[in-house]
């Protein structure tokens, strides 16, 4: 994995080698960031490391980091995890354990690994570390701030100005004369989950808007995330309708669809694609939720893509965890992936956005897309399938506009489904549903490995940053709630990070090409992706990087082309030289 | 050397869904109308028609509602479907035997014959009676094809005549019905980089390449005296006389004793062996009971034959400059039999040959699947002990492998492991001289093995197919290390069914020769490694790695573990058209890598010219940027990639003289691409 952030990134079994002079205050202080601050230094600490054994060392802690540094090897041996990534943090053993290491700290992490440190059992030594672990993982439990309003490092490129939606919109050809831009939302007062700015039929009324908000799901209304630039065809996503048992009707709601219907002219029909299975959404009805039924919708087909809720994505997870740390159980490793149902999610998310993708494309039909509340499974739904469409969504900067647009403005609830800061590991609201989305961005490239311009380490990178609370992109819920808490002013952008130093998450491979991409959404197919599940294990050895010969293939053609270019400029300055008149290559030529 | 007949290219398939039986009369007549025609099929000389069907009609893969008509034929070398539908595959950029039709087969690929009765299958097997009216045919391939006939449309008897015909010939009961000794095409030998190791000089040319000391070459088999599957020419410790030798050897199953393959820089050696003889052939040694023999323990060995055995290891470990103690590496223990290869192959060709109802009931517990398969456990078993008898070697440590019979596991394992060491054996022609030397020379009984010829007793077992396996493995986890590419590797087990090249023909090297010394039935020995026999330069440019960069001296340490491998799936997956990925998949990373190469070339001729002070003009490389092919190419199911001929075919063409990184940096470039 190349051009990563080594500080972050830092694989815990390969020896990295510390820069000296790091303006640290003390020789054992870690290097730091702007904005961060040593909290706690534990001297004598093990690192019971699952691979290459234990290793005597410091143990430090910030306000946005663990750092652990080795002190009994020849090459100094390095752990750094954001104390973002820690979702748990436990004592082991007591004043009265026996036996080497067992007294100390263990660290669960978002991220697939956890890691022990052995504590000398004299003078409560973990004691301070361990407080000061709990206080900066989990800050906003003891009322501390998050560290991304501490971070102030400045960077040349400002990623909190990425998505502009008008411009955005404009983009894709909106206004025009069945779509308008509507402010109704700007004070968050239709829908607090939505952002600021919609897209919406041009026919649609302000009190239309208000009566379908009365009557979807949490406000939530249908409004437009993409629009094919030829057909004129629509993604749109929305929640459930509320339904209930009693089968209730809304005309306005039956109208504003009708209109998404008639916007398109080459079709007369509507998919409404449901991302539930059929069972949970009947069973939603009992709780006033429910889907849309054909009788009511004329015109509109109704389809169920069996993608499973948050819970059992969170429980399929903590089985491939179990599967893939720390060591693999070789033999039953292909029946153990499958019995995780992980890569069987995948395939149905995939299989959905591909036939969003497919309906829009070929049929030059609208589709609709929700599941109950839309802001999960609908923002993984609508996501994958713009990424299939829209070429634009596969540059780095585009990838960057689809995940302020489909998952942080129209409100994926980040803060409960990450949990920033928060002790409450077992809370039921946490579930990996953005991690999936990446996965299965991560699917694609394998499938088309030219067809994107951004390369594994920017998915992994967005990961990272995904739980380390460096960067405000990820925090909070919703726009509403990153507006009250002025993020864009008071925090850095990922994406200014990223796009500070852009070149080490190019694809060397990328084609810009037009066209939809038809992935194959068969297990046949998909693949664990080992580069991020097992990347703490060093004996699951990633593919050799081809890039690094790629990459040495087109510094080679740069080069080629710029002697060719001197060459003649130098010929063409001694041809002047030695001729005053004009030679006959350049004279001008009959046509 | 032959050119196809011009065939008429029809754009889509024909349903013929839900045709009851008082529709067949108009289908029929419209049928009838297409054999005007005359459709026949291209004989190659020596080739006969033995059966022929007509107006049959084959499905397209996984569907039994698409198909195309035409007439089915079996002849002496191959099964062929020819139809007026046939696509152009050159204009899709289509990998094209030169040998064979676009829906043809060679009989010796053909591995399991079912009769088709409504949904149902019947296997039928060799020599069984076929039932008098067979409704239609599905028959699987050792290359996992499928291809499915029906004869709903055919004359009464046709079916039946051709089921026959089929059944008879396909599965052959004595070698010289196999085409190679019909086959009346004159040849001229034009390969010369790859060492065949029919003559000495190859041999000595292989021990002083290697600087191996201790060493030495006997001719004590030269007229297979010694051992039958062994060659003409051993190598064995320098100390030993030729009389010890055959002393020692019939003690060793199939009478092989220690023989040297490879030397490292250091000295230590690769040598391979048979297991000992457990049963008794001197009438003065103990008499033991057959039910003991039959477990066979080390307990079972005469003590004769130990002494023998220990007589030979100890002229091994002389043969080492330190005279370091040699390590013995048992494979018949720790790697699975022949049969049990045979039987996880099986499994795993069941896995890709699904009909479309199998397809999706398979996907929710295919890794399960092809876990207990146990293909890929195998593979890792093989990649495991080849890494580790590379570890002994580095160490200067000689290693002995010793397995059954020495021509099995040996070969593979000894292969794999010299691809680890020696980059030599990683250009394409030091791959195909490691197969003449490791198999080929050294006896694998391909003929038995690859089901050449059919007999109960003989163990089918694609032992050829687990080593190309091993060696995609590396290539995927060094995907610059080798100068072939995976479509070389898909395509040589294509080949090793060929039956008209002699490489993959026989079962050692004594068979050949006697063979090729048979005047009463004539044959030309012709080799596999003449890829211009059955390619086009497109084709063959193919085979070659955009990525390689030579490395002689690099070890190659890879991860043999399971988590580490992966499912072939060009080898695999190709005929399966549910998978194939439109503009998708290796190929797109593979055809963009030519293209810059082809780039980069012609600045080096500009900037040549430039300099020379001749006039150039800027010549514009075609982009592949409009590149459309398939994630199976240049193999494909499906039968609408559709992609840009042109574009294409001027992309492959700038291909064709790529030939390696070195040879790039200094060639006098023939990739002009056209003004």
């Amino acid at each position: 994995m190349m051009g990563t952030d080594k500080k972050l990134r830092s694989n815990v079994s390969q020896p990295s080698i510390i820069e000296p002079g790091q303006p640290a205050s003390r020789p054992d202080d870690p290097p730091l960031l702007p904005g961060e601050k040593v909290m706690g230094v534990a001297r004598e600490v093990t690192y019971l490391c699952p691979y290459s054994g234990p290793a005597r060392g410091v143990l430090s802690v910030t306000n946005y980091k663990l750092h652990f540094r080795s002190m009994d090897r020849d090459t100094p041996y390095v752990v750094e995890v954001p104390l973002g990534v820690v979702s748990r943090v436990e004592k082991v053993g007591g004043q009265s354990s026996r036996g080497e290491n067992s007294y100390g700290i263990e660290l669960f992490c978002k991220d697939m690994r956890n890691l022990r440190f052995g504590h000398k059992q004299e003078n409560h030594s973990r004691r301070n570390v361990f407080e000061k672990l709990q206080q900066y993982a989990f800050p906003l439990s003891h009322k501390l701030p998050l560290f991304a309003f501490d971070y102030s490092e400045v960077f040349p490129e400002n990623g909190w100005n990425v998505l502009e939606p008008i411009a955005e919109f404009k983009r894709m050809g909106v206004p025009n004369d069945m779509w308008k831009i509507t402010k109704i939302n700007e004070h968050y007062e239709i829908c607090d989950s939505y952002p600021a700015v919609w897209a919406i039929p041009a026919a649609a009324t302000d009190d239309d808007v208000r009566a379908v908000a009365a009557f979807r799901s949490r406000a939530r209304i249908p409004v437009l995330s993409w629009i094919h630039p030829e057909s004129q065809a629509t993604i749109c996503r929305c929640s459930q309708p509320l339904v209930g048992v009693g089968g209730k009707r809304c005309r306005e709601d039956e109208r504003y669809i009708q209109l998404i219907m008639d916007a398109n002219a080459q079709s007369h029909k509507l998919y409404i694609m449901d991302a539930r299975p059929s069972a949970n959404a009947i069973a939603n009805k009992a709780k006033g939720g429910g889907y849309e039924s054909e009788d009511a919708y004329q015109n509109a087909e109704l389809v169920f893509l069996d993608i499973h809720n948050i819970h059992v994505m969170r429980e399929s997870l903590r089985k491939l965890k179990d599967l893939c740390f720390p060591n693999v159980e070789e033999a039953r490793w292909l029946s153990g992936i499958e019995a995780t149902y992980w890569l069987k999610h995948i395939k149905y998310i995939l299989a959905g956005a591909s036939r969003i993708a497919n309906r829009v494309e070929t049929h030059k039909t609208s589709v609709l897309v929700h599941c109950s509340d839309g802001w999960d499974r609908t923002a993984q739904l609508t996501a994958l399938a713009m990424l299939l469409l829209d070429p634009y969504y596969r540059t780095i900067k585009g990838f960057e506009v689809l995940i302020e647009k489909e998952w942080l403005s129209f409100g994926h609830k980040f803060q409960q489904r990450i949990g920033h800061g928060d002790d409450r590991h077992s809370d039921a609201d946490r579930s990996p549903v953005f991690l999936q989305f990446v996965d299965c961005v991560w699917q694609l490239t394998q499938m088309f490995p030219d067809a994107f311009q951004f390369n594994e380490t920017l998915l992994i990178t967005i990961l990272d940053h995904l739980y380390s609370c460096r960067f405000g992109t990820f925090l909070f819920n919703s726009d509403r709630e990153r507006v009250q808490d002025n993020v864009k002013q008071r925090t850095v952008s990922l994406w200014s990070y990223i796009n500070s130093s852009i070149d080490n998450y190019r694809n060397p491979l990328y084609l810009p090409r037009p066209g939809v991409l038809e992935p194959v959404a068969s297990v046949r197919l998909i693949s664990l992706w080992k580069g991020l599940y097992c990347r703490w294990n060093p004996g699951m050895r990633p593919q050799d990087p081809i890039y690094q010969r790629i990459r040495e293939l087109l510094v080679l053609k740069e080069q080629l082309e710029k002697q060719v270019d001197e060459c003649k400029q130098e010929q063409k300055a001694r041809v002047s030289r030695n001729m005053p008149t004009p030679p006959r290559l350049a004279s001008p030529v009959h046509s | 050397m032959f050119k196809p007949q011009e065939k008429r290219v029809s754009m889509s398939f024909r349903s013929y869904v839900g045709l009851n039986d008082n529709e067949t009369k108009d289908v029929d007549i419209g049928v009838e109308e297409n054999f005007n025609e005359q459709l026949n099929t291209r004989l190659l000389p020596g080739e006969a028609v033995v059966a022929e069907a007509q107006n049959v009609l084959m499905y397209a893969p996984l569907s039994e509602k698409q198909g195309k008509s035409g007439i089915l034929i079996v002849t002496n070398f191959k099964l062929s479907f020819v139809t007026t539908e046939e696509r152009h595959r050159e204009e899709h950029g289509l990998q094209e035997n030169l040998l064979l039709g676009e829906n043809d087969v060679c009989l010796s690929i053909v591995d399991e014959i079912h009769q088709m009765t409504g949904d149902k299958r019947r296997r039928l097997l060799p020599g069984s009676s076929v039932p008098p009216k067979v409704k239609g045919l599905y028959i699987v391939c050792k290359n996992m094809r499928v291809i499915q006939f029906s004869f709903k449309f055919s004359p009464v008897g046709h079916g039946k005549t051709l089921t026959n015909a089929l059944l008879h010939h396909a599965f052959p009961r004595k070698h010289h019905l196999l085409f190679a000794y019909d086959f009346r095409e004159p040849y001229y030998n034009c390969q010369r980089t790859v060492s065949m190791f029919h003559e000495t000089s190859d041999w000595s040319k292989e021990l002083s390449r290697t600087r191996a000391v201790g060493w030495k070459i006997s001719t004590v088999n030269q007229d297979f005296n010694l051992s039958t599957s062994l060659p003409r020419w051993l190598v064995v410790p320098a100390a030993l006389v030729d009389c010890q030798l055959m002393e020692a050897a019939r003690h060793f199953r199939s009478s092989r004793p220690p023989v040297w393959c490879w030397s490292s820089s250091q000295g230590a050696a690769l040598v391979r062996m048979a297991d000992l003889q457990p049963t008794i052939t001197d009438s003065r040694m103990l008499v033991i009971q057959p039910s003991v023999i039959r477990h066979s323990g080390l307990s079972n060995i005469v003590p004769e034959a130990r002494t023998q055995e220990n007589i030979m290891l100890e002229n091994v470990r002389k043969g080492h400059p330190q005279r370091t103690q040699p390590e013995l590496m048992e494979l018949t223990q720790d790697l699975p039999t022949p049969k049990d290869v045979y039987l996880s192959y099986c499994k795993l060709r069941d896995l890709c040959t699904p009909d479309v109802r199998q397809f999706w009931i398979q996907d929710n517990h295919f890794l399960s699947q092809v876990e207990n398969s146990k293909w890929l456990s195998t593979v890792s078993a093989c990649l495991m002990k080849a890494a580790k008898a590379a570890a002994f070697l580095q160490e200067n440590v000689t290693v002995v492998l010793q397995e059954a019979d020495g021509r099995d596991m040996s070969c593979l394992i000894s292969a794999l492991t010299q691809l680890l060491l020696d980059g030599h054996f990683r250009s394409l022609s030091g791959f195909q001289t490691l197969i003449q030397k490791e198999w080929v020379a050294m006896g694998h009984p391909f003929c038995s093995r690859l089901g050449h010829i059919s007999n109960t007793e003989i163990q089918q077992s694609p032992i050829l197919l687990l080593f190309l396996d091993c060696v995609w493995q590396i290539l995927r986890q060094f995907p610059s290390a080798f100068e072939f590419t995976e479509t070389y590797l898909t395509t040589l087990w294509d080949c090793a069914h060929m039956t008209l090249f002699d490489t993959f023909l026989f079962d050692c090297e004594r068979d050949r020769l006697n063979a090729s010394q048979d005047r009463s039935k004539p044959i030309t020995l012709r080799t596999m490694w003449d890829w211009g026999e059955q390619f086009v330069e497109k084709d063959i440019a193919l085979f070659r790695n955009p990525l390689y960069v030579p490395k002689k001296e690099t070890v190659i340490s890879v991860q043999s573990s399971l988590p580490n491998l992966a499912l072939w799936s060009q080898c695999y997956f190709r005929w399966i058209p549910l998978l194939e990925i439109k503009c998708g998949g290796a190929p797109q990373t593979d055809l963009g890598l030519r293209a810059l190469h082809a780039q980069i070339d012609n600045l080096r001729e500009q900037l040549a010219k430039v300099k020379s002070g001749e006039k150039s003009n800027r010549i514009t490389c075609p982009s592949i940027s409009k590149q459309r092919v398939t994630s199976f190419f240049p193999f494909s199911a499906s039968i609408d990639s559709a992609i840009s001929p042109a574009l294409l075919s001027s992309t492959l063409a700038l291909n064709s003289s790529f030939v390696s990184n070195e040879a790039l940096l200094d060639s006098q470039s023939l990739l002009n691409a056209p003004d």
